[in-house]
This record gives structure tokens, C-alpha cells and sequence, in this order.
């Protein structure tokens, strides 16, 4: 006798839903969606309902918390999810979170947890182990199951994003990781707790395996009490609506929603093929030295991707050519992808009544095995996992843009691009007290790509989370009292231009004050040295890359103490050591991810994000915009006129006849110093014959040309031989 | 009501970037769409072009997919030069500027800390061989394959999705062209 409606077991419940999906084309085989077409108003309430119940459960359990990324920047989520794992209500927060605890569910039915250890009214179960369903391991999982009667009828979870996973670096998304003993704290699926109530022996792991141990462990109590309030909701729910009601009304939202996102991308897109490519870079060379042999060299990550749009509306994506799993931090399971990319689908068309997973059952994915997504390797890193996942956001983004814009709907644009800089940090005090921490301020606060309409905004949205904030400086220096922070603003020409120029970058500068005995910030980031998307939006220039930078070293706190002003980024920083106003003994900088930097007082420690790509030709930008642009100072006059080609006088205005003359002159310039294509393809073509790569791009072609679609692509680009090899 | 804000005089306002941003979010906000939506955006761009030849679909700020009257379908600027059929790639027909060192890239990316690592990546600009407009960027390793940004299946979204079918239908308009361009430049064509 199974926990599951009619005494089916949860494993049988998980296998018919997928079986019946495929048979059928419906979820569930719901041919028909009774409740909603009986009485849609009884049903929106009975939906909302339990949205309600979700943001309830969210708004008094973060109370709890004292983790600054939960309780202050919104990186948390509370979600109900049928038992067969469909999430049906969430809260707002990560959103995304809800595609991947189907996979979890999944796992746990495979894995007989039915029989053990048992699933029980009041149990508590946890997991953050990216092998069984979980993205990765700084997003962690509590759920409860929701039992009517002896049936199973939903699950209760609650999720949040931690501080510190103990692992090779200090902080919640290491950039260096050999394989999964590197990543920190894992743990498969497990039953941590009984009666509602957490084991005793589960903190204990918290704080021995974690730098943040308060944090993580207030962090498990406010996913508990969350998931076991939302528990107690749900039953109010089903006692007010009847159990037979529920059970048929959480399936048919899934069936219902599944129709309107197939129908909205036949209502607004053109169907075809849409080609992407991200590309980026790990540096591990020297950093991991001999102790991890495999990972001793850098790697250049090769991330295409094909979108299919559908005859019938749905969206099929296929990653072929992507770079192969390795020794690094990278690799992500078919979880992480579904997880992360549905925020490229959220604001681009999967916006409706509530979160759910109703975006499986229209988006089909060719994840390669032995493909970084797809790792055959068990042990396989996947610690920033989501760093790479997280590409295939702006995919969706950036493909359906184009998509809408061919059909006529340009206001429903919206090209996008990773944007992620933050940092880790771990280090003894003076007194001889370990401590470690982190910060994601400037992931909340994003500027935007540019619009076929407009410029991007400025420092407005966070993509993989809805409801973002900065949070207070204050908060995270009284938590953090080693990084006084000394800057925070937008920086000129920080951006991808075009005809609508991307949002400037935000960049931030911090004062290194009393470290004690030994502190060392990790920084992470979206970029690897080769810009964001590999592609502008119709002759726009991506955007350029994030900013790591720290200048050891200094005479900042003399300055401060006579009382000068100082340098808010790193553009300044550096302009300040060139004009000697600042004195530093040496600087780093990096344009991507950074390995443990040790810091002293008085370092400066600086990064930049999200400046964003432009949509169009820069030389068919307005002349009143360039203006407002140098009025505020977003675009400095030298380069207005030599991207876009204007004049500005003395007062900030163009000088209109003279800008025609320069634009005139760049067009011809253009027309001067470029080639036919095919006049290229020969040149390129010898090159490519002669295997003139660099020694990162050579392995990275190795790589890729095992898969037969990159291939096949690569051989007839260049008309070389199909056994072409490196 | 739908009609009083997706009209056609509002769509050419947003086209040339023109629509005011209270405008814009009452676009955003209309559910459901305008269903005669892209034939309002066929007649504003049929408008703006010097040409006649028939617009099937835009696929750029200044490129169209275009019916012509011999029975081509071509990828076409809106100065009216034209890069051949649609099924490849348009940028294998364009002019081409590759940036490779930092100098040369410092031009178009403006802070210097930012610029990319030149022996990993070029920057690709590809213009019209006409009016040389800036029509697409990319941002590769040397030897990559240039990028197809997009192959519509003109005649599914023409017959299924939008009901009104292109007279001269047939399966191989949704192939992929783009390699019979390079087969026949290695063949010294």
C-alpha cells in the first residue's frame, strides 16, 4: 500500500505522470480541465489561495533568519508542490527554484525513500546534493509532506540561498573547485527531522562543516518553520475546498498554464531556429598547482545554443558543441539548467497566475552526456554550477527577443545578459576569531541591455529573482566590519554601445579596515575576459566585462586622515595611481572570477558589474541622447565622438553639422578598412588549416569538435576535411 | 481596449523609437495582443522602405526577408541592397571589420580594464555592402563559425500560425544555405 492517492506508491505516482505526458501530450492526460472551465472564479480563488499561503509562509519564517542574502536581498522561496513533485504556488524570491524540485522528488521516489526511511506526517527532509536534483549547493531545501488522512497530497518547501558551503573557498559561490570533496558541505536527500521538529544532530553539521555556522543554522530553522506553517496553510486549504478538490485543482493549474504559455509563444513569436553563443573562461593554471593535476590549466567554455521554436508553440533547445565536463566548478545537472534558464522564460513568456512548473511540459532540452550540463562523473564539481547554467537565461532572452521583433512586438523585447559580480570572504580576527561572510549587493540591482525602442535602464532589476534589494551597507558592514564601503555608483562609458546604448555598470570600492590575523575575499563574476553574449542585437555591441580589482598596499587611510577625498571604482583607482594622487604597492586585476586574495588594512578592493549591451548601430544614435548622455555624465565627450560619431562643444551640446561630417567620414572609414566576407573566410580559412589558435582556444576546439553537430558546422564554415582534427 | 493604443500610427512610433515610455508600458500591459498585430508592422515597414518588392518578415533594424517576383525569397537592406537567399546566412554577405589587438578594440569598447583578452577573442563587424550600416557584432574566438542568428519557418508561421498561407510553399524553404556559400567559395566560386 503506497502513501499516494488510491494507495499508489509515490515511485509508480512519479513514473505515470511522466508516462502519461508522453502518451497524451497533456499533464495528467487532463483533456479536459473541469474546475477551471466549471467555475473560474472559485478556482482563481482557490489558486490564489494558495499563493497566499506561500508568501505567508515566507514573510514570518525569513524573520528567523539572520543571513543577510535571505532576510535583506530576497535570495529565498517557499513553494507547495503536488506528489508527484509539480510545484503549483510559490512565493515570490528565486523563482526558479521550483523547476528543479520535481527532479528532487524525483530522486527520493527512485530512491525508496517510501520504504526508507519511511515518509511520514511530520517529517522533515533536506537536501542541497546537485547529483539528486538540487541545483547546487548553496541553495538548500527543506519540504515537509502534507498528509490527508493516510494519502500524500502535496509537499511543503521551503529554500534559501546560505552564506557559506564550506567549501575550497570561503563564501556561497567558489570559482575554484576540482571535483565535489572541493565544493563545500553536500548532502543527499535526507531525513533530518521528525514531528515537525528538527534532529538535534543536524546542526551539528552545520556548524562543523560551514564557515557561518549561526547563519546556516538559523537559515535551516527558517526553512523549516516555513515549510512546516505553509504545511498547516495547505490543510486549511483542503479543508475549506474538500480533498477531492485539491488533489484534481493542483493538477489542473499545471494542464491549464501549460496551454497558455504554448499559445502566448504561437501569439507573439515567428517559428524557426535562433542561434546563441556565451563564452567565457576559467583560470585554474598555477592556482590549484599539482595537488589537482586535471585542473592545473585554464579553460575557454564553449556555450552555444539552437532555439527551436515549434510548430505546436513549444520550445525544444539544443546545447550540442557545448564544452565537455571537467575538473573544475562548472559542471550542472539537467536541474540546474531547467532551473536557472526558467528565468530567461519567467519575463519572456512563462508570466502567469503563479509560479509553476507548467514551462516542463512545453521546453525540451539535448543535454549531450559527458557535456558539462550533463556530467557522467559523479564526483563532478557543480559548486557555481549556476554560473554557466545561468547563460542559457540570456538565451531565451535574447532568441525571443529577436523573435518578437520579427513579429511586431518590440515592446515585449528584452535582450538580456548575466550580470554577477559578489565576493566570499574568510579570516581570524585579531583576537584570534574565524569568521567568514559574503556579499551579493550589486547581483540585486542590475542595469538592463538596451531595447529596439530605448536605452537600457539603469541599476533597476535582478533577472533570477523578482523581488530583489540591495539590502543596507550599513548591514553588511556591521556584519562584515573589515570592508568599509567606500563607493558605490555608475561609471562612465561603462556599457555596450549602440544606436540604444546598454545600462551603465554599477561599481563598488571598499576600504580594507583592521583585518587582523589573515583575511582573504574570493570574488566571483559573470564574465570571463570575452564580454558577455557573443552577440549584439542587430549591429549593437555586447556588453562589456565584469571587474575584479584590488590595489594592496595603499596610503588610503592617510588620505582619509587629512581629510582628501578618494577613489569610488576602479576606474578611478587607476586613474588616481597614474595621476600619483594614490599610492599602491600593486595592483589585481582580474575580468572574471577571482581565486582567495589575501588583504591588508588599507587594500582597496573594488568590482563592477551589469553593464549592459546596446541594441543597433552606434552611428545611428541620436544626437539628444548622446547630449542627455554627456549632460550626465553617463558618456564622456571623447567618446561620443569616437563611437558615435558626435561633436560636443564646450556648453555639452553637438555640434549637429560637424557630427554629419565626422559620421560621414567613419562610414567611409568603414567602407575603407573592411572586406568582403568571402575575401575573410580565405584568410580565416588558412589560419584555421594551419591551427593557429591560441593554446586555450586549440583545447577548446579539440574539445567542442567531438560533438557531431559543432563539427559538422565547424568542417563546412571552413571547408576543411570531416576528420579535421587538433 | 486594444485599438486605442496598438494602432498603426503608435506601432511606427515605436519602430523609429518615437512611442513615449507611457506609451510603451500600455503595450506591454494589452492582454491579449492585437491579433492583426504583425500585419499592422508589415504595413508600417512596407511604408518606411524605398523599394516595393513584398517584406515577409524583418530580421534586423535595417534587413527584411522579401518576396520577389521571380519567386526568391531574399534577405534585402533597407537601402535595397540585397545579400541572396534567406536560407544562409546574410552575414557570409556582408562586408567585414575584424578587430584582433586591444588598440583596435579600445575604439568600440570604452574602459580599458574592461576590454576582452585579445588572444582569445576578435570583435566580427559586419556592414552592408550598400549604405554601411553596422549590422551585427560578434565577439569570438578566432575560426569560429559565424553566428546564424536566426532561420524563420516562414511557411509553418505563415499557414498554421498566422492562416494565411505564402503561395509558393515547399518543405526546403526551412533548410539551412549557409554551407552551399562556403562549398562553392572553396570551389573557387
Amino acid at each position: 500500500m503506497g502513501i499516494c492517492y488510491q494507495g499508489k506508491p509515490l515511485k509508480e505516482a512519479v513514473a505515470e505522470k511522466e508516462r502519461i505526458f508522453k502518451e497524451t501530450g497533456y499533464a495528467y492526460g487532463l483533456k479536459e480541465i473541469k474546475l477551471v472551465e466549471s467555475d473560474p472564479a472559485k478556482f482563481m480563488r482557490f489558486q490564489l489561495r494558495l499563493v497566499a499561503a506561500c508568501i505567508s509562509a515566507r514573510e514570518t519564517a525569513k524573520l528567523i533568519s539572520a543571513n543577510p542574502v535571505a532576510m535583506l536581498q530576497g535570495e529565498l522561496l517557499f513553494m507547495l508542490a503536488n506528489p508527484e513533485g509539480d510545484c503549483i504556488a510559490a512565493s515570490y524570491g528565486l523563482a526558479g527554484h521550483i523547476q528543479a524540485f520535481p527532479f528532487i522528488i524525483r530522486s527520493i521516489a527512485n530512491l525508496g525513500f517510501e520504504e526508507d526511511p519511511g515518509i511520514n506526517v511530520g517529517d522533515i527532509f533536506a537536501t542541497n546534493d546537485s547529483y539528486y536534483g538540487a541545483p547546487h549547493n548553496a541553495d538548500n531545501y527543506n519540504w515537509v509532506p502534507v498528509f490527508h488522512k493516510d494519502e500524500l497530497i502535496a509537499w511543503s518547501v521551503g529554500l534559501n540561498h546560505i552564506v557559506d558551503v564550506g567549501g575550497l573557498q570561503p563564501g556561497n559561490l567558489g570559482t575554484i573547485s576540482p571535483n565535489t570533496f572541493t565544493d563545500g558541505f553536500i548532502y543527499p536527500p535526507t531525513k533530518t527531522g521528525e514531528n515537525f521538529r528538527q534532529h538535534g544532530w543536524w546542526a551539528l553539521h552545520w556548524k562543523r562543516r560551514t564557515r557561518t555556522e549561526a547563519f546556516n543554522v538559523l537559515d535551516d530553522k527558517m526553512r523549516t518553520a516555513g515549510a512546516v506553517s505553509l504545511h498547516n496553510k495547505i490543510l486549511e486549504i483542503v479543508e475549506e475546498f474538500g480533498v477531492d478538490y485539491f488533489r484534481q485543482g493542483l493538477r489542473e493549474v499545471i494542464e491549464r498554464e501549460r496551454r497558455v504559455l504554448v499559445e502566448r509563444i504561437k501569439a507573439m513569436a515567428v517559428p524557426g531556429k535562433y542561434g546563441y553563443l556565451h563564452l567565457s573562461t576559467v583560470k585554474y593554471k598555477g592556482v590549484v598547482g599539482t595537488l589537482f593535476a586535471t585542473s592545473n590549466r585554464d579553460w575557454v567554455l564553449h556555450e552555444p545554443a539552437e532555439l527551436n521554436v515549434l510548430r505546436d508553440g513549444k520550445l525544444f533547445v539544443d546545447v550540442e558543441g557545448l564544452t565537455s565536463e571537467a575538473d573544475f566548478h562548472c559542471n550542472g545537472s539537467e536541474s540546474a539548467v531547467r532551473m536557472l534558464s526558467s528565468l530567461g522564460c519567467w519575463p519572456m513568456f512563462a508570466y502567469t497566475l503563479t509560479l509553476n512548473t507548467a514551462l516542463q511540459y512545453m521546453t525540451d532540452w539535448n543535454l549531450p552526456p559527458g557535456s558539462m550540463f550533463n556530467p557522467q562523473n559523479p564526483y563532478a564539481a557543480t559548486v557555481m554550477s549556476l554560473s554557466e547554467t545561468g547563460k542559457m537565461i540570456w538565451m531565451f532572452h535574447n532568441t525571443l527577443s529577436l523573435a518578437y521583433f520579427t513579429r511586431g512586438f518590440l515592446e515585449e523585447c528584452d535582450p538580456e545578459d548575466a550580470c554577477g559580480v559578489g565576493y566570499g570572504m574568510a579570516g581570524v580576527l585579531a583576537d584570534g576569531f574565524p569568521w567568514a561572510g559574503g556579499d551579493m549587493a550589486l547581483i540585486t540591482c542590475w542595469s538592463a541591455n538596451a531595447l529596439p525602442y530605448k536605452d537600457g535602464e539603469l541599476a533597476y532589476f535582478c533577472a533570477p529573482n523578482p523581488q530583489p534589494d540591495q539590502g543596507e551597507t550599513e548591514s553588511s558592514e556591521f556584519l562584515q566590519p573589515t570592508n568599509l564601503t567606500i563607493g558605490k555608483k555608475f561609471i562612465p562609458n561603462y556599457c555596450g554601445h549602440g544606436k540604444f546604448r546598454g545600462g551603465l555598470g554599477i561599481g563598488m570600492c571598499q576600504l580594507i579596515v583592521d583585518p587582523g590575523q589573515y583575511l582573504v575575499i574570493a570574488g566571483f563574476a559573470a564574465t570571463g575576459g570575452m564580454m558577455r553574449v557573443a552577440m549584439g542585437m542587430c549591429g549593437g555591441y555586447p556588453g562589456p566585462n565584469d571587474i575584479i580589482y584590488f590595489a594592496h598596499d595603499t596610503n588610503m587611510r592617510e588620505l582619509l586622515a587629512e581629510g582628501k577625498t578618494y577613489p569610488r571604482d576602479f576606474v578611478e583607482i587607476g586613474k588616481w595611481i597614474k595621476e600619483g594622487k594614490l599610492k599602491a604597492g600593486s595592483v589585481d586585476l582580474f575580468k572574471g572570477a577571482a581565486p582567495n586574495i589575501p588583504c591588508k588594512d588599507g587594500d582597496l578592493f573594488s568590482s563592477a558589474t551589469s553593464a549592459m549591451g546596446g541594441w543597433g548601430d552606434p552611428l545611428e544614435r541620436e544626437f539628444a541622447l548622446i547630449e542627455k548622455d554627456v549632460h550626465y555624465g553617463w558618456i564622456t565627450p571623447d567618446v561620443a565622438a569616437t563611437v558615435y560619431g558626435a561633436v560636443i562643444d564646450d556648453e555639452g551640446k553637438v555640434k549637429v553639422a560637424e557630427s554629419q561630417d565626422l559620421r560621414k567620414k567613419m562610414r567611409n572609414k568603414r567602407r575603407e578598412r573592411s572586406v568582403d566576407t568571402k575575401e575573410w573566410w580565405k584568410k580565416e580559412r588558412e589560419q584555421v588549416l594551419r591551427k593557429a589558435f591560441s593554446e586555450d582556444v586549440y583545447n577548446m576546439y579539440a574539445d567542442c569538435l567531438k560533438y557531431s553537430k559543432f563539427r559538422s558546422d565547424f568542417t563546412a564554415m571552413w571547408q576543411v576535411p570531416a576528420d579535421y582534427k587538433l | 481596449m486594444p485599438e486605442e493604443i496598438a494602432t498603426k500610427e503608435n506601432l511606427k512610433l515605436l519602430v523609429e523609437g518615437k512611442l513615449d515610455w507611457e506609451g510603451v508600458k500600455r503595450l506591454i500591459h494589452l492582454s491579449p495582443k492585437d491579433k492583426d498585430r504583425f500585419w499592422k508592422y508589415l504595413e508600417v515597414l512596407q511604408e518606411k522602405v524605398p523599394w516595393k518588392d513584398k517584406i515577409l518578415l524583418r530580421i534586423s533594424d535595417h534587413l527584411y526577408i522579401v518576396a520577389k517576383k521571380g519567386g526568391d525569397r531574399v534577405v534585402k537592406c533597407d537601402c535595397g541592397h540585397e545579400f541572396g537567399d534567406y536560407r544562409a546566412n546574410w552575414k557570409l554577405s556582408c562586408r567585414i571589420y575584424v578587430r584582433k589587438t586591444l588598440e583596435e578594440m579600445a575604439e568600440v569598447v570604452s574602459v580599458e580594464e574592461a576590454l576582452p583578452y585579445p588572444e582569445l577573442v576578435e570583435i566580427r563587424e559586419f556592414y552592408c555592402p550598400g549604405c554601411f550600416a553596422q549590422l551585427g557584432v560578434e565577439i569570438v574566438p578566432m575560426g569560429h563559425p559565424v553566428l546564424f542568428e536566426i532561420l524563420p519557418d516562414l511557411d509553418t508561421f505563415y499557414r498554421v500560425w498566422l492562416g494565411k498561407p505564402i503561395e509558393d510553399e515547399k518543405p526546403a524553404w526551412f533548410t539551412d544555405k549557409t554551407w552551399d556559400l562556403t562549398a562553392k567559395w572553396a570551389k573557387g566560386g
